[in-house]
């Protein structure tokens, strides 16, 4: 090919991908975006994470099996105890849930149906760059975009891109999340988004009671994310420049160590009502 | 047929270091840029198809594995890799340090334009802090250096053996 040619192959390249970005953009500022060209090649790459993430994973299991033979008695005797704890905690909880059951039913209360769960591999997590990502191996099952992934920990993300068997996240510290959050002890709401020096909790006014150590949740009110999925806890208070607070918060999931996370079931506003 | 074949050999290792560089170092993919590499590899050939092509495919598999808009490396590294081919056709870049200057000053530019895309594209957009451009830049530098001068031994060292192995021949 002649240069001239190229040339123009390279206009009509860079003007072809500058049209998917600008398309792309507000879709991603209101914190959405599925796109064919991305699925596809996320297709192809999918499952080669997949694979490497798997060979270093059994690795890691065989050094930690490795380790672990030595005082597999001692861990034995602390996991038992562990597990009469638990039992002890599991048979308290019951009580006060049939308990809560009781008073629901009293006020005629509705609560909202408990959402399922569903276990995915984390196959490539790349919390570290300026553009960090999670890719998760889901399965038969497909995910859908919007589902809320959570840990253990807490809230992790929403998936944002979906190709058979793998799902895309965009973790709440990525620039374009927004979460509906609230202070955990008063239930003051504000939202929860990243910012240069991390996450922080946004549009709380000055006259509201915060501290240091309080627990963040999600409020429930972004269409997205259930209520009370732990976020974080406030590390810094400061009064800002308006009328809000200049609120810093560190993640309740150290997103540096996630190889398992849940998918919770969708549950859709009703097209009603939005 | 063989060099497209080559190429895809190419982009599936450097898919294959990439994630299993993420998988054992979390800091991986703000260090270096593999994908560049590549790119910067097949553009000091010279040819400015190549480099755009390259730079295509490898930037559109990087943007799998990060974050944001789509195509923000695909843009990025097309660019660079048909920057770069033609700067080469102008320049002989003959010495390993050369490579590494190249290379780096590549990585460098790519980060200016996804932070340039990124501010252009995004209302609230985050940036990379300027020392990890650098240290990104060293670091790409180095790799794309090393590889050179690797592929450099092991061709010169195929050559030497093949002459060897002819003049036994005329010997015998």
């Amino acid at each position: 090919m002649n240069e001239r040619r190229t040339t123009w192959l390279l206009i009509a390249v860079l003007a072809g991908q500058l049209l998917l970005l600008s398309v792309q953009a507000p879709a991603a500022a209101a914190g959405g975006g599925d796109n064919f060209l991305e699925s596809t090649v996320l297709r192809g790459v999918a499952p080669l994470a997949h694979l490497v993430s798997s060979v270093v994973q059994g690795g890691r299991g065989l050094g930690d099996d490795w380790r672990l033979r030595g005082n597999l008695a001692e861990e034995n005797a602390a996991l038992q105890r562990r597990v009469d704890e638990l039992e002890l905690e599991v048979m308290r909880l019951s009580s006060l849930e049939s308990e809560v059951d009781r008073l629901s039913e009293a006020l005629d209360y509705r609560q909202s149906s408990e959402r399922a769960l569903r276990v995915a591999d984390v196959v490539y997590a790349d919390h570290s760059s300026w553009l960090r990502t999670l890719i998760l191996y889901v399965g038969d099952q497909p995910a859908v975009v919007n589902q809320p992934v959570i840990s253990e920990d807490g809230l992790v993300g929403r998936v944002v891109e979906v190709v058979p068997h793998y799902a895309k996240v965009q973790l709440i510290t990525d620039r374009a999340a927004a979460v509906g959050a609230m202070i955990h002890r008063t239930r003051r709401q504000g939202v929860v988004r990243s910012g240069p020096g991390g996450l922080e909790l946004d549009f709380l006014p000055q006259q509201a009671d915060v501290r240091v150590g309080d627990r963040v949740v999600t409020s429930g009110i972004d269409g997205i994310y259930p209520r009370d999925l732990p976020v974080g806890v406030i590390t810094a208070v400061a009064h800002g420049e308006e009328l809000f607070y200049d609120l810093h918060l560190e993640p309740a999931v150290d997103f540096g160590v996630l190889d398992q996370v849940y998918l919770l079931a969708p549950q859709p506003i009703p097209a009603e009502m939005e | 047929m063989t060099r497209l074949l080559r190429f895809a050999a190419a982009l599936l290792s450097v898919v294959l270091l990439h994630v299993l560089g993420v998988s054992l170092v979390p800091e991986f993919a703000r260090v270096i840029d593999l994908f560049l590499v590549l790119t910067v590899l097949y553009a000091m050939g010279g040819d400015p198809l190549v480099g755009l092509l390259v730079g295509l495919a490898a930037g559109l598999c990087h943007d799998v594995f990060t974050g944001g808009l789509f195509a923000l490396h695909g843009f990025a590294d097309t660019l660079v890799g048909y920057g770069l081919a033609r700067l080469v056709q102008r320049l002989v870049i003959d010495r390993v340090s050369g490579a590494f200057l190249v290379a780096g000053v590549a990585s460098a530019v790519q980060q200016v334009v996804l932070a340039g895309l990124v501010l252009l594209l995004l209302p609230e957009p985050e940036l990379p802090e300027p020392v990890w451009i650098v240290v990104r830049a060293a670091a790409t530098g180095a790799a794309a250096a090393a590889v050179l001068l690797a592929s450099r031994n092991l061709r010169q060292g195929l050559a030497e053996r093949r002459q060897r192995r002819s003049q036994r021949l005329h010997l015998d």
